[in-house]
């Protein structure tokens, strides 16, 4: 027996084994990582969409409602790496575009305990955030911290794209830097995946 | 050196050529077109077609309009401009050119 997620595809609805699900996931992500520019990535990843949405259909009949791990990695093997997808289509661009300016305060949204403030102020100032929250920590006995922390909350934005998130770490925003920052994300997604299977 | 770069370029440059002359005999859907190079082997993995459609329509080539499909979700038809037309032609003559510039010194 195992877990399905149900999932709009292409404004189709899909059931997934959840390590299909979990690979889809990952791979699509890591196609989005790749694109600057909002409207087109909203119009490729549409496309791209609506074609596994196509694909999973093709698969799918009265005897077998669920999309798995095997579908899954069949449909990608059709649509590609997404290295090959954009592959040298983006690379003149990226290199272009690459920057290695200063670093940007963001609030990181995957490391908080309460509204990210601290690991980005730490990921901005290279200090752990642990030790960040115990000076936080401190400055509230002091009576001000809790003021200080609510407006930063407020004023500093969430590190929400890809982009934005290596900019938060100071690390240059191109195409192959977003690409390893998805491979260490997908490699942490299966091996989750595979302790929970243990 | 990379050949394989080389390879690709000239890949990517024929694939745009050929998506273009696909769209001019009739308007179709990204899958139309997808099976028709997949026919010719022009094209490997799926992924890449979407990046030059877009591209191709950004710069004013193509344009779509979605269509209701009796198996499925609407469809996103692309369609030719008239720029689009125009550049068709053009690189029709230069291929052409090409091939027979290339074949002269292949002979040789």
């Amino acid at each position: 027996m195992k877990k399905t997620f149900s999932v709009n595809l292409g404004s189709q609805v899909y059931n997934m084994d959840e390590d299909a699900y979990l690979i889809m996931k990952a791979y699509l992500d890591r196609i989005e990582g790749y694109f600057y520019d909002q409207k087109e990535q909203e119009d490729i990843m549409n496309d791209i969409e609506m074609r596994i949405s196509e694909l999973f259909s093709e698969r799918l009949g009265i005897s077998k409602q669920v999309i798995t791990r095997r579908d899954v990695d069949e449909v990608i093997a059709i649509m590609g790496d997404p290295h090959e997808i954009i592959g040298e289509e983006e690379s003149p661009r990226a290199a272009q575009e690459k920057r290695t300016g200063p670093r940007r305060i963001f609030r990181d949204p995957e490391d908080r305990m309460i509204g990210g403030v601290c690991s980005g102020l730490g990921a901005y100032m290279g200090i752990d955030p642990v030790i960040m929250r115990i000076l936080f920590v401190l400055f509230l006995i002091f009576g001000i911290g809790f003021l200080v922390y609510i407006i930063l909350w407020i004023v500093v934005p969430e590190a929400r794209t890809t982009a934005q998130k290596l900019e938060m770490r100071g690390d240059s925003v191109n195409a192959s830097n977003i690409g390893n920052f998805f491979k260490d994300e997908f490699e942490s997604v299966k091996k989750s995946f595979r302790r929970k299977k243990n | 050196m990379d050949f394989e770069n080389a390879k690709a370029q000239m890949r990517k440059g024929v694939l745009e050529f050929c998506i273009l002359s696909i769209l001019s005999r009739g308007d179709a859907y990204a899958t139309d077109i997808l099976n028709k190079l997949k026919e010719s082997e022009l094209i490997v993995v799926e992924g890449t077609l979407y990046p030059l459609l877009s591209r191709q329509k950004n710069a004013g080539l193509l344009s779509y309009r979605w269509e209701e499909s009796t198996q499925g979700p609407p469809r996103k038809y692309y369609a030719l401009t008239d720029k689009g037309r125009e550049v068709l032609k053009e690189l029709e003559s230069s291929w052409r050119e090409l091939i027979d510039a290339v074949d002269s010194i292949l002979k040789k």
